[in-house]
């Protein structure tokens, strides 16, 4: 079965709103078991949506967003999982693995947007130092619905109008672009650590911040939770020992001149 | 420092109602948006504060300039513990804290609570979920769905309930600093310091590709960095930035731009 141009739209509007959903993390909506469903009332094959639902969720389950990473995206494997069980007429698993290439494609969309809004704090930066509130948050959303409602367009041209040519693309993408910007999206954190080091990064820190890498380097941990207790247990530790430092009085040394005292 | 903390324009602090704290849980339900591999949360997580702040501080443009400064530096973590820490932040401004103080707490906790937050709701609340939903919906029946979006509607707002827990934690610890402030400002640029040197290997990836050899032999380039100590390109990186960002005044946006060339160049040259 074809899809109608008014279920294509409507497609654009929901994927959008999920697509949103997404960015924010709030309510869950990018997960198959929502966005599947919502295609179905669409299609008007509420069980369908459902069924796909099920089978996609479970699939995309392992695929999270922790710690700033693309996985294969969940929402357009949820909405093209259903049209595609709808359009072919195959069972839901059959269409979940359809559906694959367009996960990629929106993966591939996610990764670009995510290098490219690399831009966007700088001029953010500038706002925050006029302390501009309406151009700052004007930039922002509008940086943010753009996303969105490019995401719900590319939905609309994979369902309503160019199912075939869009699969076609992504099998004969070169791969070197999408693997270069995987490569760039794993040194950009670099850029906004080492910004966040121009203020923390002192003299006096140094040794903290080794001390700090080399336990996550070598140490298996499940996150930085160990390596805050013992930061905390350092600090607490420096804490003590300053105090009682000026308390004692010995050294003429007060605010301020620490970091160039010989 | 006075009883009374003043904004610099010298007039007296507001204190937040209840209501402003709840409205601060509703305004980060947008806490990602805007997201980038570069500042990632950053953005959003300074606009959600905006309101609360300027009920503190009035129209003190150089106290907003300074605060949307500082929080525009890196952040990310998961965005239930991303609210609890706009709580404290704001509850640390209410006071007059001391902003060096309150921007090395920031940096110090937004890293762990990422990893309480994560375990918490990635991979406890979405399988469990994820769980009863597929379970009711295999066969169909839309209560999965409907099941799941409810879970998730009380999960996305009770970020509210996260907005006072850090509000009122935050209050507390700065009741207990008092004249202690010089002593925690060093002591949280340890702890932040500590957690940014562990954070450089989880999140920054530089690595050469398994099967790149030198000219002769089998040995991979990788294996020989690997060597000499693991992760050593992550951190020669964000050693290179701080450098061309401290010493040389490098544009950001060079910097990002250089980035992705350089990606793509070493995906062309097939070496990563």
């Amino acid at each position: 079965m074809q899809l109608t141009l008014v279920q294509g739209l409507l497609l654009f509007i929901v994927g959008a709103i999920c697509q949103f959903d997404q960015q924010t993390e709030a309510f869950y909506w990018f997960r198959p078991m929502v966005a599947s469903f919502f295609t179905g009332i669409i299609l008007g094959n509420v069980e369908l949506g459902v069924t796909c639902g099920a089978v996609t969720e479970l699939a995309y389950l392992g695929m999270t967003n922790v710690g700033g990473t693309v996985p294969p995206d969940p929402l357009f494997a949820g909405i093209m999982t259903v049209v595609l069980a709808y359009t072919t007429g195959k069972t839901p698993e059959t269409a979940l693995g359809l559906s694959y290439p367009f996960a990629l494609l929106a993966q591939g969309i996610g990764i670009l947007f995510k290098t490219v809004y690399s831009f966007v704090p700088h001029k953010l930066d500038k706002y925050a130092a006029e302390a501009d509130v309406k151009h700052f948050n004007g930039l922002i959303w509008g940086v943010t619905i753009f996303e969105a409602v490019f995401c719900g367009f590319v939905i609309f041209l994979c369902t309503y109008a160019l199912q075939a040519p869009i699969q076609a693309f992504v099998n004969s993408f070169p791969t070197w672009v999408t693997h270069g910007l995987e490569i760039a999206g794993g040194v950009l954190p670099a850029v906004g650590l080492a910004m966040l080091l121009l203020s923390t990064l002192k003299p006096e820190t140094y040794p903290y911040l080794f001390i700090g890498f080399i336990m996550a380097t070598f140490l298996k941990m499940p996150n930085v939770l160990p390596v805050a207790i013992v930061g905390a247990a350092l600090a607490a530790i420096d804490y003590r020992y300053q105090k009682r430092f000026d308390e004692c009085g010995t050294a003429a040394i007060d605010d301020g001149g620490d970091s160039d005292g010989i | 420092m006075a009883s009374n903390p003043t904004n610099k324009k010298g007039e007296p602090l507001k204190t937040l109602s209840k209501k402003d704290i709840t409205q601060l849980g509703i305004n980060s339900l947008t806490e990602q948006i805007a997201f980038s591999f570069e500042r990632m949360q950053a953005p959003g997580w300074t606009m959600n504060m905006i309101p609360g702040f300027k009920k503190i501080y009035g129209d003190s443009k150089e106290d907003l300039s300074e605060f949307m400064t500082y929080n525009m530096e890196f952040m990310n973590t998961e965005p239930h513990m991303a609210t609890l820490l706009q709580g404290m932040v704001l509850a640390m401004e209410e006071k007059g804290t001391d902003r060096k103080l309150i921007s090395s707490v920031r940096n110090g906790l937004f890293g762990p609570m990422a990893g309480i937050g994560d375990s918490l709701f990635w991979y406890t609340v979405l399988p469990i979920t994820a769980g009863i939903a597929c379970s009711l919906a295999k066969s169909g029946s839309v209560l999965g769905p409907l099941v799941f979006i409810a879970i998730y509607l009380v999960v996305g707002f009770s970020r509210i309930w996260f907005a006072h827990l850090g509000y009122n934690l935050g209050s507390k610890a700065v009741e207990k600093v008092g004249t202690a402030t010089k002593y925690l400002t060093g002591a949280a640029g340890i702890l932040g310091t500590t957690v940014i040197g562990a954070l450089i290997p989880s999140y920054v990836t530089v690595e050469f590709q398994k099967k790149l050899v030198f000219g002769v032999g089998s040995t991979t380039v990788q294996s020989v960095f690997n060597q000499l100590l693991p992760n050593v390109l992550p951190l020669a990186t964000v050693f290179l930035i701080y450098w061309l960002f401290k010493k040389k005044h490098v544009n950001t946006i060079a910097v990002i731009g250089g980035v992705i060339v350089f990606g793509l160049l070493m995906s062309l040259l097939n070496w990563m």
